[in-house]
């Protein structure tokens, strides 16, 4: 029981680790991995769907409804920024970080003025389950298991919808898709709204596990960047889930072998090693390899 | 008449490329646009899908003044554009290169991708592979099936033998002029091959700096001494 309880500890460990990575790179994967446009400011729009979580739940809104919420507002708030701002500022990389990071600024000064340095937290649902001496957490397997369902859908609304195809044909040549009749500005509106409604979903789902001020957004922005670069752009959604296993993976090892800052930096320091070799990411490599086997399959 | 071009100007900010071009495409007809290297072709054809503003001129499908409209919007009323170097979107499916055609002529509900597959067989058995690896040939038939998925009453096809091997170069004729004959197509086509524009062009239109310098008869490019001061061969 001793052994099981320790070995469960650390499956459990990589889990929230994995979970935690995925969710917040998850709309950060769009807006970056697909789009190309280092937004600065996604932190901020989770930390807008945490604020919406926390409105509307203690308005007397189920949780799970208050995080749905959480998404459509974040969405709405992406696509008129996208509107009014970062359109002007596609393939425009410098100047689209410095906007943004502009952007994440008036939005945290902002509510700071609003509403104050803090707000009231919602609890964390479920409770907790023991084994053995120790007892976890149920929100945290909620959370990976609402992270898989996020990746899932992006990847399927990718692939399967009308959208989707044509999103993705507008990202690798614009001015193509629109010789063929697509309005390339709605699909980008879109686009960057979508990645902002899934960063207002997973702002909404740590707000029910974290303080909720208005530097809330500070605690994502680096590591969904740091996710979404390691993974690469060759194919987002591999990238993504690659990535964001071999860097919990790394992050859970030195952890329990060392500790949690060690671990942390072992997880940085990998993504940095990861960077050096494979300078696209990680699925640029998966593509590659593909490509080789099909190569010679085919002979 | 199906496009009119008078008197239009375009370029790239302030360098001025296309001069004071007018042009007219009859219903049916297969206009060869030729000229060398660099005279400002793709510049006319890029002007007249709207991706480059036209700074002074008009341009009219049928009677409408598109001079003003954005691609999606020239797309939807009849335009087929297959650009050169063929604008596949190179990480999608054969399948949704397909598909992102169908709003060419402005009815996506009547998309047709079996008159895609009998003109371009190759494109059916190719459906799922990715886009970016099919041959130049096959990318090039691709280029054109994609516009055919939709409606198009007008198709503008640059440079289409480019890269291409000469037997799907005689293909691709065949299927330009089937395109005319059975779909009832009009064809404005920028060519250097001299094979393809003789087995396609009723007659030819050449450009030079820019300005349309005179019409030709497709005929008369048979003679060695015309061909060499109209075409970079
Ligand atoms: N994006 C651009 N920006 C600035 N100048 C350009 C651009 N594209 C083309 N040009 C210039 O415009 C001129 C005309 O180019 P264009 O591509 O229209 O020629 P073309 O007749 O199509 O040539 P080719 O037969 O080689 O395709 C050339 O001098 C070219 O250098
Ligand atoms: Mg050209």
């Amino acid at each position: 029981m001793e052994t099981f309880a320790a070995v469960f500890d650390v499956i459990y460990q990589l889990f929230d680790n994995i979970g935690f990575l995925i969710l917040a790179a998850s709309g950060l994967v769009i807006i970056f991995g697909m789009m190309g446009v280092i937004n600065m400011a996604h932190g901020e729009l989770m930390m807008i769907g945490a604020y919406i979580t926390a409105f509307s739940y203690h308005a007397g809104i189920p949780a799970p409804i208050a995080i749905i919420f959480a998404g459509i507002g974040a969405g709405l708030v992406g696509m008129i920024l996208e509107r009014l701002v970062i359109r002007h500022f596609y393939k425009q990389l410098l100047s689209s970080l410095v906007v943004t990071w502009g952007l994440s600024l008036l939005l945290s000064q902002g509510f700071l003025i609003i509403f104050g340095p803090s707000i009231l937290n919602v609890p964390t649902p479920f409770g907790n389950f023991p084994i053995g001496e120790q007892t976890f957490g149920i929100y945290r397997l909620v959370l990976f298991a609402v992270a898989i369902a996020m990746v899932a859908s992006v990847w399927a609304i990718f692939t399967y919808t009308k959208f989707g195809t044509r999103a993705r044909a507008t990202m690798e040549d614009p001015d193509m898709a629109n010789a063929l009749g697509v309005n390339t500005g709605n699909i980008y509106a879109l686009t960057f709204g979508l990645g902002c409604a899934m960063g207002g979903i997973a702002g909404g789902m740590f707000a029910l596990t974290a303080t909720i001020s208005p530097f809330f957004g500070i605690n994502y922005t680096p590591l969904a960047f740091i996710t979404v670069v390691t993974g690469g752009s060759a194919n987002a959604i591999s990238g993504l889930i690659s990535s964001a296993l071999s860097l919990a993976g790394i992050q859970t090892g030195i952890n329990n072998l060392v500790n949690v800052y060690i671990g942390y930096v072992a997880m940085i320091g990998a993504a940095f090693v990861i960077l050096l070799i494979l300078p696209k990411g990680i699925s640029e490599y998966i593509e590659r390899r593909k490509i080789r086997v099909r190569k010679v399959t085919n002979k | 008449m199906v496009l009119k071009v008078n008197h239009l100007s375009s370029g790239y900010g302030n360098v001025k490329i296309v001069n004071d071009v007018s042009l007219e495409v009859n219903t049916k007809e297969i206009i060869a646009l030729i000229g060398r290297n660099g005279v400002g072709k793709t510049t006319l054809m890029k002007s007249l899908i709207g991706h480059i503003k036209s700074s002074s001129g008009k341009i009219y499908l049928h009677d409408i003044d598109i001079t003003k409209l954005s691609p999606a919007k020239r797309a939807a009323l009849g335009i087929g554009y297959v650009p050169q170097g063929r604008g596949i979107f190179t990480r999608l499916s054969v399948l949704d290169n397909l598909r992102m055609g169908e709003n060419v002529g402005g009815n996506p509900r009547s998309t047709n991708f079996e008159r895609v597959f009998q003109f371009f067989p190759i494109l059916k058995e190719r459906g799922s592979q990715k886009a970016g690896s099919l041959s130049g040939g096959e990318q090039q038939q691709l280029s054109i099936g994609r516009v055919l998925v939709g409606n198009p009453e007008l198709i503008l096809l640059d440079e289409p033998s480019e890269g291409v091997q000469p037997n799907i170069v005689q293909t691709i004729g065949e299927i330009i002029r089937r395109l005319r004959d059975e779909e009832g197509l009009t064809v404005l086509i920028v060519e250097q091959n001299l094979d393809l524009i003789g087995a396609v062009a009723d007659h030819c239109v050449v450009m030079d700096k820019g300005s349309i310098v005179t019409q030709l008869a497709t005929k008369d490019l048979n003679n060695p001494d015309v061909a060499r001061k109209y075409l970079a061969i």
